[in-house]
């Protein structure tokens, strides 16, 4: 069907996609443990492990006067090395034709890597295997929305929007999209 | 006359003898007859009771509800306390870390054997795992035992069920599943001529009393097991004749139409061994996670024997209330097991000397998550009929995260605790968490008392939800860039509006003043209700609606001017709904509460998979996001940073109604969208303020969780730009009322103002731009 016409060609792209986010800097969210004040359950004392990791300041601890002006950053984050994995046995799935199971593996993915495009484009790509359309698209233009600055992810994202939309007979979106992977 | 009469009267006295014998037996014959015939009736009556009972669906196996598995691996957030929780939950054992399910943690370090289980997805083997936790994330993950893999699942834990009316649990074994030890150790204590009788065996009556006399106690009962199996099945437990003698028939009865594997498998799925509230515990199945936290096929000596010896009686032998009479219930039978060579009498003296080893308290409490799992009860009426979720041992894999659950309770019932004051405890509260870019529902709190399974806040309560209706005022302004930026001026000033019927409506400020115009962005992030009714009234009520449906309103929107500050009505679980779109730059993901539901050998039935429609493009909402960064950085949620680090930087938004009826506040981190609602079920006043009800508890729980800060990515189409927003111009970077603000490209103003106090400002700014 439509979505067997596609199908390699997707590939193609999201390999290109990944390699890209794999080598790319990520503009990665910052982690905050949890605050230690007095009104959270208490917890036994936990080991010290020296400061290998930044510990992050409490407010009281920094300057009253500082003022924070509203965060974002530029990319989407990079993907951790167990969702890494995770999408990886997905390919695996998915080149043996279990497109089902390979949204299991990447939905977990997913979980881990939230704010990460290369999974959604990667969900996207087994929902045209599935021959689910919509879905992909939807995954698509997620996975866009984080795609920030990171121009070679934003060529692969919209290029496979163009393919999709196609495959849906969606000529001018499709044309639209390929026309902004043209400006990439 | 007295001769004749008497003569007269002989022979009908005879005639009366010679006819007694053949009257005598006629009535018995008939009344045997009728007899044979009713008990031949009754026979054929109980044989249908049998076999309908035995051939049909034989047991009602109620479905379990599982929290989502907690996933480990390097980089996983997770505190140290967290983990001990989630492994407690799931029935792990403390101390050692020898055997499946059992952790030992020294500080931030642990030793986990995990269980292994079989997901949809496939099979995680038993492995065990070593880590630690530092500042909430785990780190040197390695599998120190089994195959090796970057990332683990833990077993899912049971958090509820769905029972049938009469309450029974159990978990069905297949016969080929239960350790020949077992069987024989059940054999040997209960009916050791299972194999041979017919159904009843007086032989091993007199066996057991026998045994009994010798024992000087009972230790063997008379009943076969068919008979034992007969009466838990189809009679009631009254003691009469009549029941005996039933018993006897139905066993015979069922001796004849089955095997004895089959009736042997019945029995140990159906026998009762405990009670957990009003939940009766049935079956070996159940009884071994019930008591050890095991499967059946993992137990040891000393654990078949204490199940074993249950039988007699469930109650009176409780390992729980009463450990010494288990303790030398389960030695008999151990001796029992050495005496008929099962085991040796080094391996039952051994097994004597182990402890019971019974888990702490039952694998899960019941109802533990009432309001949460009421909305999954919900969720699964769309596909489920309630019968078959109350007798199919359906597994219902959920999204609920336990750590988050704990935090979210504390925060309700701990706050609510402090803000009360004067209401004496008439202040209620819900609390609703998801998780932001998956839309799966975390946590769930239907009141200020999380254990009561009474009304459901989260759920049920439809309140006003004030200005949580704003962001999707500005946000339906802002989708035309070419009349609404963050910087446009809106006039905070007072109006009235006269309707047909000469109704006159005046809307006013909270703090009932007016400033003229103020730029956007801060109209929306100090909660200006002027400027969002002259801003909605802008771009319609109609536009406004239509927003609010495209993420996620179903109900009815009544089209009245007051909606725009909120008197449209919504339950918690629809405000984070229609939230989760801004806090995911425009995407609705529908909420879910499960993941899969599979049938009781595991095949899926059932996956509700995550999906992503995009309502709204990414740019506008990116710039209420900002403002709502903003709202708690300088406008009405700024008192959340003293309890939560800055880093957050969260995005939110306070509602409050006439009177503090109703005090809301809904928001977002990097990964979590969380709603919260504080006022009385009688609707009546309070002293609260969105940020002085609501607020508190949501900060009180994002203080305690974990989680990346809230930062979007910039989307296509949108620039950043120093602007001065009271003077809608471009300006430099060290300008005093400098903001680095985004646009939609094309939308930045034209004109640009230099510092208003000159060279010296723009050098001094210069200077501290130089050296941050």
């Amino acid at each position: 069907m439509t979505s067997k016409f596609i199908k390699p060609f997707t590939l193609v792209i999201l390999a290109g996609a990944l390699a890209a986010c794999a080598s790319g800097p990520g503009g990665d969210s910052i982690y905050v443990p949890a605050g230690t004040d007095e009104t959270t359950a208490p917890e036994p004392p936990q080991l010290d492990r020296g400061t290998d990791e930044p510990r992050v300041e409490r407010k009281s601890e920094q300057p009253d006067t500082e003022r924070r002006a509203p965060s974002y950053q530029d990319e989407g984050d990079a993907v951790p090395a167990a969702a890494s994995s995770l999408m990886r046995s997905a390919e695996d799935l998915l080149a043996a034709g279990n497109a089902q199971a390979a949204v299991s593996q990447l939905e977990r993915a997913q979980r881990i890597a939230p704010r990460s495009a290369a999974v959604y484009f990667k969900l996207s790509e087994a929902y045209v295997a599935l021959d689910q359309l919509g879905s992909a698209e939807q995954f698509t233009l997620k996975g866009l929305s984080l795609s920030g600055s990171d121009s070679s992810l934003q060529r692969s994202g919209w290029l496979l929007l163009a393919d999709i939309r196609r495959a849906r007979g969606n000529m001018a979106g499709a044309d639209q999209a390929e026309a902004r992977a043209g400006t990439l | 006359m007295k001769k004749t009469a008497a003569s007269k009267k002989t022979p009908r006295k005879h005639s009366g003898k010679r006819n007694k014998k053949p009257w005598f037996w006629r009535v018995f014959i008939r009344v045997s007859l009728i007899g044979l015939a009713l008990l031949a009736g009754w026979t054929v009556y109980l044989d249908a009771v049998v076999t309908s009972r035995f051939e049909g669906r034989r047991f009602e196996v109620p479905s379990r509800v599982y929290a989502r598995p907690l996933e480990l691996y390097s980089g996983a957030s997770v505190t140290a306390g967290g983990l001990q929780r989630e492994l407690e939950l799931a029935g792990y054992r403390a101390g050692r870390s020898d055997s499946a399910g059992t952790y030992r943690r020294n500080g931030g370090q642990f030793e986990i054997h995990t269980r292994g289980f079989r997901f949809t997805d496939g099979e995680e083997l038993r492995r065990r795992l070593s880590l630690s936790i530092f500042n909430d994330r785990v780190q040197d993950f390695t599998v120190t035992a089994g195959p090796p893999s970057p990332i683990v699942r833990l077993e899912p834990a049971q958090i509820g069920g769905i029972y049938p009316a009469h309450k029974e649990d159990r978990v069905l074994v297949q016969l080929q599943e239960v350790p020949e030890l077992f069987r024989n150790t059940l054999m040997a204590v209960e009916d050791q001529d299972f194999y041979d009788h017919l159904g009843i065996a007086p032989l091993s009556i007199a066996r057991a009393m026998l045994a009994n006399i010798r024992a000087g106690r009972i230790v063997q009962g008379g009943s076969t097991l068919t008979q034992q199996l007969v009466k838990n099945f189809f009679l009631t437990r009254d003691q009469t004749l009549l029941r005996k003698g039933n018993e006897a028939l139905m066993s015979l009865l069922l001796e004849l139409h089955y095997q004895k594997d089959d009736i042997l498998e019945t029995y140990i799925n159906e026998v009762y061994v405990g009670q957990a509230g009003t939940r009766a515990i049935h079956g070996f199945g159940l009884a071994s996670q019930f008591y050890f936290g095991e499967s059946i096929d993992d137990l040891e000596n000393h654990q078949i024997a204490m199940l074993v010896g249950l039988v007699k009686g469930p109650s009176y032998y409780n390992p729980r209330r009463h450990p010494e009479r288990a303790k030398s219930r389960r030695n008999l039978v151990l001796g029992v097991m050495a005496d008929s060579g099962l085991i040796t009498e080094q391996e039952a003296s051994r097994a004597r000397g182990q402890p019971l080893g019974v888990s702490v308290r039952a694998s899960y409490s019941e109802n533990r998550y009432p309001a949460y799992i009421d909305l999954v009860r919900r969720h699964l009426a769309r596909d489920y009929r309630q019968e078959d979720l109350q007798s199919e041992g359906l597994r219902i894999f959920t999204t609920l995260d336990p750590a988050i659950q704990y935090a979210a309770e504390f925060a309700v019932t701990d706050t609510l605790k402090s803000i009360d004051g004067g209401a004496k405890g008439a202040l209620e509260s819900a609390m609703v968490v998801t998780s932001r870019d998956s839309g799966e529902v975390l946590a769930l709190v239907g009141g200020r008392d999380p254990q009561y399974a009474g009304f459901n806040r989260a759920v049920d309560a439809r309140r006003p939800i004030g200005s949580l209706v704003k962001p999707f005022i500005y946000l339906t302004a802002l989708q035309n860039p070419d009349k609404y930026t963050l910087i446009t001026p809106v006039q905070d000033t007072g109006f009235s509006l006269v309707f047909d019927d000469d109704r006159r409506w005046e809307p006013r400020n909270y703090d009932r003043k007016e400033r003229g115009d103020v730029p956007l962005h801060k109209a929306l992030s100090n909660s200006y209700n002027l400027p969002a009714v002259r801003v909605g009234l802008d771009v319609g009520v109609e536009a406004v609606t239509q927003t609010l449906q495209d993420f996620g309103v179903t109900d009815s929107i009544s089209r009245y001017p007051s909606m725009l500050l909120g008197t449209v009505p919504m339950t918690p679980v629809t405000v984070a709904q229609i939230y989760q779109g801004l806090a995911t730059s425009g995407f609705n993901t529908p909420l879910r509460t499960i993941r899969r539901v599979t049938d009781s050998r595991g095949e899926a039935l059932s996956r509700y998979s995550l999906k992503v429609d995009q309502v709204a493009d990414s740019a506008s909402v990116h710039l209420v996001q900002y403002a709502m960064q903003e709202a708690m950085q300088e406008g009405t949620g700024r008192s959340v940073y003293r309890r939560v680090p800055r880093e957050l930087t969260l995005a939110g938004k306070t509602g409050t109604t006439d009177d503090g009826r109703d005090s809301w506040f809904a928001g977002f981190s990097g990964d979590l969208l969380a709603v919260t609602w504080v006022g009385r079920d009688d609707n009546g006043p309070t002293m609260f303020t969105g940020a002085t009800g609501a607020l508190p508890v949501w900060a009180r729980f994002m203080g305690q969780v974990p989680q990346h800060g809230f930062s979007p990515v910039v989307p296509d189409g949108v620039a950043y730009q120093w602007v001065n927003s009271e003077q809608v111009a471009l300006t430099d970077e060290g300008c005093e009322n400098a903001r680095f603000m985004p646009f939609i490209v094309g939308s930045e103003p034209d004109t640009e103002v230099s510092c208003g106090g000159g060279i010296e400002r723009r050098l001094r700014g210069w200077f501290e731009g130089l050296f941050e």
